[in-house]
């Protein structure tokens, strides 16, 4: 699949913005600037769906809506659909990307997992490149969240990465 | 002749509000614009079963009085856009080509990263715009 320049200057700003809320920012407290990325995602989402959702009939209910993100909204933001979506029909959304495009250009070192006669304690290690990665995600988590809330839909949106760079977000509808 | 326009969020807290007469009858159309809001309600909440616009944005004709028809548009985020005309026959196509107009106004002025959501919109180049919009309607011609 071809990239166009500015997707690939899009992904390096959201990288830098994580790692300069993180780094930088608010260095010693994680869990606020895990906060304020995810404010930022809200506010994102939150507009483009007011703008994407400007041609097409309203939405009779829940279902419609998440259905809505999967497809247009996130081909609008990834060129691509959510590629799995299940739901318990009481309030709760599992959409599966098996390709999310933010993460495909991260790798967790593999070196840093094999080497592990060294000195430094290696689950410490691979635990710090999870928690790097995972909040990688609360830009998008936010994203979901501000589109779903602007559709009148309160909900709670938390990432779940298993396997890079799949991931998938899940959605609890709040009643 | 367009005589008010307005927008208004899902809390049915004002987001614009502007009218386009010399007279000083800005209090009455204001009300027109409120009574319409009570109509907005009652379509949504009890939609005539079958009907074909049933999701549709573009609410059509919501309340006629003697001086002035009311048209509404309900996005999919819950905000109504209103237009209140004192033309006696406006067509379908006019009004749902002007609220698309409107609506792309809207749009553009809510994606300024320095608007905050459910506040007033102050923007003048939204004001302007929807000037010529309003200006624009009926005369057939595109903005």
């Amino acid at each position: 699949m071809g990239r166009e320049v500015a997707g690939s200057c899009l992904d390096g700003v959201v990288m830098e913005m994580v790692s300069a809320y993180c780094g930088r920012f608010y260095a010693a407290k994680p869990e606020l600037a895990a906060g304020r990325i995810e404010a930022i995602g809200f506010q994102v989402g939150h507009q483009l769906s007011e703008r994407y959702t400007m041609d097409r009939p309203r939405f009779t209910d829940h279902l419609e809506a998440i259905k809505f993100i999967c497809k247009d909204f996130w081909s609008e933001l990834f060129k691509k659909q959510i590629d799995n979506l299940k739901t318990n029909h009481r309030g709760t959304f599992v959409l599966q990307d098996n390709c999310f495009p933010w993460l495909t250009h991260v790798s967790l070192d593999p070196s840093m997992e094999s080497t592990d006669a060294t000195e430094s304690d290696p689950a410490l290690l691979g635990d710090t490149a999870a928690q790097t990665t995972s909040m990688l995600l609360y830009f998008p988590c936010g994203i979901i969240r501000g589109a779903l809330t602007n559709l009148g839909i309160p909900c709670a949106v938390s990432a779940d990465m298993s396997n890079l760079p799949a991931c998938s977000f899940v959605v609890r509808i709040k009643t | 002749m367009i005589v008010c326009v307005a927008v208004v969020g899902h809390q049915n807290n004002p987001l614009y509000l502007q009218s386009f007469t010399e007279a000083d009858d800005a209090l009455k159309l204001h009300h027109v614009v409120h009574c319409s809001l009570d109509v907005i309600d009652e379509r949504v909440n009890n939609p005539k079963r079958n009907a074909p616009t049933l999701n549709e944005t573009f609410l059509g004709l919501l309340y006629p009085t003697e001086n002035y028809k009311v048209y509404g548009y309900l996005t999919n985020t819950k905000v109504k856009f209103l237009m209140v005309t004192t033309d006696l026959d406006v067509k379908d196509a006019d009004a749902r080509n002007f609220f698309r107009k409107f609506h792309a106004a809207y749009v553009d002025a809510v994606s300024n990263p320095f608007h905050v959501p459910g506040k007033k919109i102050a923007s003048r180049s939204f004001g302007a715009r929807v000037s010529t919009i309003v200006k624009s309607f009926g005369s057939g011609t595109t903005v």
